[in-house]
């Protein structure tokens, strides 16, 4: 028997011949572990970076978005779990395509980056570095969006040719890690604090969800550590469940809880707290920290206003806002 | 401008924009597989 221990993530799972690991996409065949799903991703679309969602890493740009099948994480409200909750055999569509086919298709369609995302791109690792080491030959940029499971070799070594992340930090509470998504919260922090340190642009989202993440004294610990941890001007994005997959005994989040774990999170002293997934929001827009001057006003994933100077600071009071323009 | 209105629009109303039809390798051809990163043998013990 020629087992492997996959070491990418914390899982380290041990894969017998034939085997497939538990995201079901890196295989081991003849020995060797395999990245089954390099070259063939199964949802390709163009997307505002909006929607990562990134609103502080070059607002209204176009992203070129691949994901495969897979992931390593089995979120019971997944939004995606047709794709990631799936081998590759089980995709309806496979395209081939390999880095070089991805960045032509990037460039010809004008776009300024590549997305890893929709499932979680770190399953299809060996392809989205290639494809990004690529991509910055080219002038494009490389965003990751992920639930940031990974141990840390590997995420460092991303860092090296990926521009920006949005992290997934699906709660500041391990039982909810273990309870809903079959993962631990300590690797999900490492990574972001290995993100911070590499110098890569970092936003994180947290999926505020009725009854099981939406406690105030959780959400004012979460918002606390960010500030410590990753700096008070990292952008969070409070997000809006709806119900999806196994988890459609819960109701929509109330936009009442949203407004509340907003507030904490601004108490909490962080400068730039969003809420995603109501369309229209007051707080989908970027305010100047100093004199609440709005500097981006978005509607749903669309920049109507863009009021930043050419060097990133407000046009009234000329404070400096954090990203990257 | 307008196109990026355009792609929001759009993206807000189907979730986002195919583009499969896009990728020049669409063309059917097979890939070689390719061999993963951190990975090791796993020694059993005893």
């Amino acid at each position: 028997m020629r087992d492997v221990t996959c070491e990418l993530c914390p899982r380290y799972c041990t894969i017998p011949e034939g085997g497939a690991g538990d995201c079901r996409v890196r295989v081991n065949i003849d020995g060797k572990l395999v990245a089954t799903t390099y070259g063939r991703p199964s949802s390709v679309h163009i997307d505002p970076v909006e929607k990562k969602p990134l609103y502080h890493f070059h607002p209204g740009s176009a992203v070129f978005s691949i994901a495969t099948a897979g992931c390593n994480l089995h979120c019971r409200n997944c939004q995606n779990w047709q794709l990631s909750q799936r081998g590759g055999e089980e995709m309806e569509r496979i395209y081939r395509a390999e880095p070089k086919d991805v960045v032509d298709a990037a460039l010809t369609e004008n776009c300024h980056s590549i997305a890893y995302t929709y499932s979680d791109p770190i399953i299809f690792y060996e392809y989205v570095y290639d494809t990004s080491a690529l991509a910055h030959d080219h002038g494009l940029k490389n965003i990751f969006v992920t639930a940031g499971y990974i141990n840390e070799k590997p995420m460092r070594r991303l860092c090296r040719v990926i521009d920006a992340t949005n992290i997934d930090l699906k709660a500041f509470d391990d039982g909810f890690y273990r309870r809903n998504c079959s993962g631990s919260l300590k690797p999900v922090l490492d990574a972001m604090v290995i993100a911070r340190e590499e110098g890569v642009w970092l936003e994180v989202t947290n999926l505020v969800i009725p009854t099981l993440n939406d406690d105030m004294a959780t959400v004012r610990r979460m918002a606390h550590w960010i500030r410590e941890n990753l700096g008070e001007e990292t952008p969070l994005h409070f997000s809006r469940f709806t119900p999806h997959y196994q988890m459609r005994n819960l109701p929509p989040t109330p936009v009442e809880s949203l407004h509340r774990v907003w507030n904490e999170a601004r108490d909490a002293g962080l400068k730039y707290v969003y809420v995603g997934n109501i369309f229209g929001h007051k707080s989908e827009s970027t305010y100047c920290p100093n004199d609440n001057t709005r500097l981006i006003h978005r509607v749903g994933f669309s920049v109507e206003e863009y009021n930043l100077t050419r060097d990133g600071r407000c046009p009234v009071c000329r404070q400096s806002v954090s990203g990257v323009w | 401008m307008m196109r990026r209105r355009f792609l929001a629009l759009l993206a807000v109303v189907s979730g986002s924009l195919l583009t499969g039809k896009n990728i020049p390798a669409a063309r059917q051809r097979e890939l070689s597989l390719h061999e993963a990163d951190f990975y090791k043998p796993h020694d059993l013990a005893g």
